[in-house]
């Protein structure tokens, strides 16, 4: 029989080892619950049928137009992006809105879920990752967007189409960490939600997503610290062209997502029952 | 949001919490409440409302962390609390299972393995695949309440559930639980129903203001329950630990504003059918000391046959002025379901004012339509004042009767029928 002790402090208790133990146990323990959930987020976008799916590519192609449109009428000037832009652009979208989408996703799970988690205990980490279906299948739907552009302008991508769901890991990982850490923080001061949207906004625009990175500039130095950008414009790069020429500084985000994602975990583990007193 | 934003930071990095001191503003919501339960023991937790019924609950079932003391669980728990979570309305009865099976912590062979029984529990029938948004709210109710009841913990919680649903889903939901009891679950029942708790519990927990006020056996529970819901019971000023009224006089007058000089009457102990572990309160203004139960020819009787008819005298002497007197019975089984009971306001009987060391006599013509068995009657003297009704002398299980029986019917009550049985066609 399972024992279960509650104690103030309990995890404290227990050292950092254990925490992990813990935490890999429940993760294990509820795959087929994140899974549901996950479904269940996936399948209230399907299900609402016709918009449901048009908004993951009416969002991402009004923005990716209006650049063009800002472009061609020399208002901005995009420098050379080596693919056409359109791809360049739709690609780089299609892997920003899965952070962004998926970072405001887990942001809300705990506070839309609030009146189940007063009532029954269950893994709330389950939720948090399992709000993240939507943007997993408008991913997807973005991307054979991109296919479809890829075919309309006559080009073939290169074979790294296929390690996509691959090269969005550390990405997925960073998005989690930070949707777990702005879950917890969202369900004491609501403000925080509407923050972040806000502050996506802006890093959207400040990250070289709809444009080609700058030489020069405040904004050439910022984005060599920024993992965003090596997290996006890597991978399509190499879905691009087949070569990647940021190395070093994808492998450097990489590790921090990693490291940023197993914190967060710790600390929602943490804490994801004080939630229940404040929600 | 400050202390919110305080506690997580502590949890966070580690840092102890100190949750046993309490901050500005902050109250204990439960203080000193130590139990135990046994396995496959159904216990029963009554209060009033904000008595902390609900946070012990949710404590029991991990969602808050204790602040102060220590729980320990053997076997896994489960709720009959939130029907219907995680139901997504645009999604169909049948995907709405699976998600709400695993959400209460089933696996996915579980859940295939009983999806039929969920399916025929909750009635649903052919609505499985339509989407929940067009399920009545009742429907909702019982499809919730079938996945509940199939995830089959070691020990459930049920949280005042069972007041929903119509007559033949509580009949299924009532089943279910005597199935749970002959598994040798565990079961533990936060009610208001008095008649749910004397039915099915076997030990009960009174909560006061967060304070236990008393581990009990069901009636003696719920007799204390009622006694503190119509306010005849004093508090110390030792803290929240409650003391008791007992049924001995003295103890009566200590606990209570003392009234004149008389020594102390009661008659009552002195009849053959005083129940000696009657339950009494009451602020002793006035007193009932004397009782008698007569047949219709005025003759005292120990007795009774079922549909006799039978005369309930109470006699009530004024300890203090009683201006508005309120006179009433009530008749109980030996388990302490309450079969009847009337009073003189509702009945909208005049009775006139109490003066002290007067006396009044009140008489109940009672037909005894009762089956069989042992039955309590319990009379009571109360004031109407201003602010309300305020008991003066509450004495309940009182009287101990014997029915007998007086014709081959059963059940629980004598309802009197006359059978005719004619050949041919009925002529009315």
């Amino acid at each position: 029989m399972i024992e279960t002790i509650y104690e103030p402090d309990n995890s404290l208790k227990k050292g950092y080892l254990c925490i992990f133990k813990e935490i890999f146990e429940e993760l294990r323990q509820n795959r087929w619950l994140t899974y549901q959930l996950f479904k269940r987020d996936l399948l209230s976008m399907y299900k609402q049928s016709f918009v449901g799916i048009l908004w993951a590519i009416i969002l991402p192609l009004a923005s990716v137009g209006t650049f063009i449109m800002l472009n061609s009428s020399g208002v901005f000037s995009i420098n050379d992006t080596h693919a056409p832009y359109a791809i360049y652009a739709m690609l780089g979208m299609a892997f920003w809105q899965l952070f962004s989408t998926s970072l405001v996703a887990g942001s809300n799970s705990l506070v839309s879920a609030g009146s189940m988690i007063l009532k029954i205990n269950f893994s709330k980490k389950s939720l948090v990752i399992g709000s993240t279906g939507k943007s997993v299948v408008s991913f997807f739907v973005q991307i054979i967007l991109v296919g479809i552009l890829f075919t309309w302008y006559g080009i073939a991508p290169s074979f790294a189409v296929f390690l996509i769901p691959v090269l969005v890991i550390p990405l997925m990982l960073l998005t989690l960490g930070l949707g777990f850490i702005i879950s917890i923080l969202n369900g004491i001061v609501r403000d925080i939600g509407n923050i972040i949207l806000v502050l996506l906004t802006f890093l959207m625009f400040l990250t070289p997503i709809l444009y080609a990175k700058p030489s020069t500039g405040i904004l050439a130095k910022v984005t060599t610290y920024n993992p965003l950008y090596y997290l996006i414009s890597v991978p399509r790069d190499l879905v691009l062209s087949g070569i990647i020429h940021e190395w070093e500084g994808f492998a450097v985000a990489s590790f921090l997502s990693v490291l940023v994602f197993l914190v967060c975990l710790i600390a929602f583990h943490l804490t994801e029952t004080r939630i229940a007193e404040r929600i | 949001m400050y202390y919110g934003m305080m506690d997580i930071g502590r949890n966070m990095f580690g840092l102890a919490s100190h949750s046993e001191r309490l901050r500005k503003g902050e109250f204990w919501a439960l203080d000193d409440v130590s139990f135990d339960v046994k396995k496959g023991e159904t216990l029963g937790i009554i209060g009033a409302n904000g008595s902390g019924k609900t946070t012990l609950l949710k404590l029991l079932n991990g969602i808050f962390w204790p602040d102060r003391g220590r729980i320990a669980i053997k076997g896994r728990v489960g709720v009959l609390i939130e029907v219907g979570a995680g139901f997504h309305p645009l999604l169909t009865g049948r995907e709405n299972i699976y998600i709400n099976s695993a959400i209460f912590g089933m696996t996915k062979k579980e859940v295939d393995k009983k999806f039929d029984a969920i399916v025929e529990f909750s009635d649903i029938g052919d609505f499985l695949d339509t989407p929940v948004k067009y399920y009545s709210s009742g429907m909702l109710v019982k499809l919730g309440f079938a996945v509940a009841v199939h995830s089959e913990p070691d020990i459930l919680l049920i949280d005042e559930v069972l007041a929903v649903g119509d007559i033949r889903f509580q009949v299924k939901c009532f089943g279910k639980m005597k199935e749970f009891k002959e598994k040798g679950k565990t079961m533990i029942l936060v009610t208001h129903d008095m008649g749910a708790i004397q039915k099915h519990t076997e030990r009960v927990i009174l909560l006061h203001r967060g304070s236990l006020a008393g581990v009990d056996t069901p009636k003696n529970a719920v007799n204390k329950y009622l006694a503190l819901m119509s306010g005849g019971v004093k508090e110390s000023e030792t803290g929240s630990k409650l003391t008791w009224a007992t049924d001995n006089d003295s103890e009566l007058e200590k606990a209570n504003p003392s009234p004149p000089n008389d020594i102390q009457e009661d008659l009552c102990p002195r009849r053959t059918n005083y129940n000696r572990n009657e339950f009494r309160y009451g602020n002793g203004f006035a007193r009932i000391v004397d009782f008698q139960i007569l047949n219709t020819q005025g003759e005292e009787v120990t007795s009774v046959r079922s549909r006799d008819i039978i005369l309930f005298r109470v006699k009530v002497k004024g300890y203090k002025f009683v201006e508005k007197p309120i006179l009433g019975i009530t008749v109980k089984t030996k388990d302490g379901i309450e079969l009847y009971g009337n009073n003189t306001l509702y009945a909208d009987i005049d009775v006139p004012s109490l003066k002290q060391g007067k006396e009044l006599l009140v008489e109940y013509r009672i037909h005894v339509n009762l089956q069989p068995g042992d039955f309590f009657l319990s009379a009571g003297v109360a004031e109407m004042t201003s602010e309300g009704i305020l008991p003066l002398d509450r004495r309940y299980d009182l009287v101990h009767i014997t029915v007998l029986p007086s014709d081959k019917s059963f059940g629980l009550v004598n309802l009197e029928t006359d059978i005719r049985v004619s050949s041919g066609e009925v002529t009315s």
